[in-house]
């Protein structure tokens, strides 16, 4: 009785928590605070799981995504300046369409949820399914799943092997490895600029 | 208070809505934000949605299996590897363009 109440409790405050962070991420103008908002999204996600039952799939949350994918996008701000560049913001109408597009998605998939009948099982969800998930992606027989637990290994190599090509920085044979080789005169003298005006500006202060 | 609350746990739909307010937020910040790596964030909120409906069918509609959960994982793995790969291309196009807004990816329009 005191465990159901304490369930409802815990779902509508993670549920505001996860729509409240989902929204600072979508709309907070400054990227590395919407990478902040990602993280916590993704641990209320993980506390989601628990409640769901799924406890290694919470473990699998905080270690892959918290702990590799935030630090990826982080790693993705930091090294394309979006911490400074994140405060353009995209104009009006787009956000007007956009608005009208997610309503729409939204007003559709509440249709389909009013109208659809699931086939619902009354079974509780037993607490010790994490060997269960072990033997079930290792199970070469019928409803196994090792092939897709094989190929999602050379998926991951192949994505690691096409970064490091892809974010290579390509020198030109002969010329010596400056971390400013490629940019522009132009947007070098200006950075150069804000650089010396940034250090008066702080001499005065 | 406490019988009133023990009487409405979330069934199904309760989650279900849930999962599509996040995927509906996803989309919208998908489209609106200017910034790659503000759409490549938008989208781990969607597949983050979508991982969580797996989890939620599989939790209401065949509790003793365990197959919604490996396609969650699947899922994660799967992302994981998208958000490797995003930030290559987006370090590369900044190198070369010194901007990463998505209006002006247009190379191959036309």
């Amino acid at each position: 009785m005191l465990w159901q109440a304490a369930y409802t409790v815990l779902f509508y405050l993670f549920a505001v928590a996860a729509i409240s962070f989902a929204i600072g991420v979508t709309v907070s103008r400054r990227l590395l605070r919407a990478a902040v908002y990602l993280m916590s999204l993704l641990l209320t996600g993980a506390a989601i799981y628990v409640m769901l039952g799924a406890f290694f799939l919470a473990g699998v949350q905080v270690l892959v995504y918290v702990g590799g994918i935030v630090v990826v996008i982080i790693f993705a701000v930091m090294l394309t300046n979006s911490a400074q560049l994140g405060l353009a913001t995209s104009p009006g109408y787009r956000k007007v369409m956009a608005f009208a597009a997610a309503a729409g998605m939204a007003i559709i998939s509440c249709l389909a949820l009013w109208t659809s009948k699931f086939n619902l099982s009354a079974a509780t969800v037993p607490s010790d399914n994490i060997k269960a998930i072990g033997l079930k992606l290792l199970d070469r027989g019928a409803g196994g799943y090792v092939l897709p637990f094989e190929i999602i290994s050379i998926l991951l190599l192949a994505a690691v092997i096409g970064a490091i090509v892809i974010a290579r920085r390509t020198t030109a044979p002969g010329q010596p490895f400056t971390t400013r080789g490629d940019e522009p005169a132009e947007l070098a003298n200006s950075t150069l600029k804000t650089q010396l005006c940034i250090e008066q500006e702080e001499q005065k202060v | 208070m406490i019988e009133f609350l023990a009487s409405h746990t979330p069934g199904p739909h309760h989650w279900l809505v849930l999962s599509m307010i996040l995927f509906s937020i996803g989309l919208y910040g998908v489209l609106s934000r200017s910034n790659a790596v503000g759409v490549l964030m938008s989208v781990e909120i969607m597949l983050n949605s979508a991982a969580m409906n797996f989890v939620i069918f599989n939790k209401y509609i065949s509790p003793a299996a365990v197959d919604g959960q490996i396609m969650a994982i699947f899922a994660i793995a799967v992302a994981a590897a998208e958000a490797v790969v995003g930030m290559a291309i987006f370090v590369a196009i900044y190198r070369r363009r010194w901007s990463i807004d998505v209006s002006t990816m247009d190379l191959m329009k036309d």
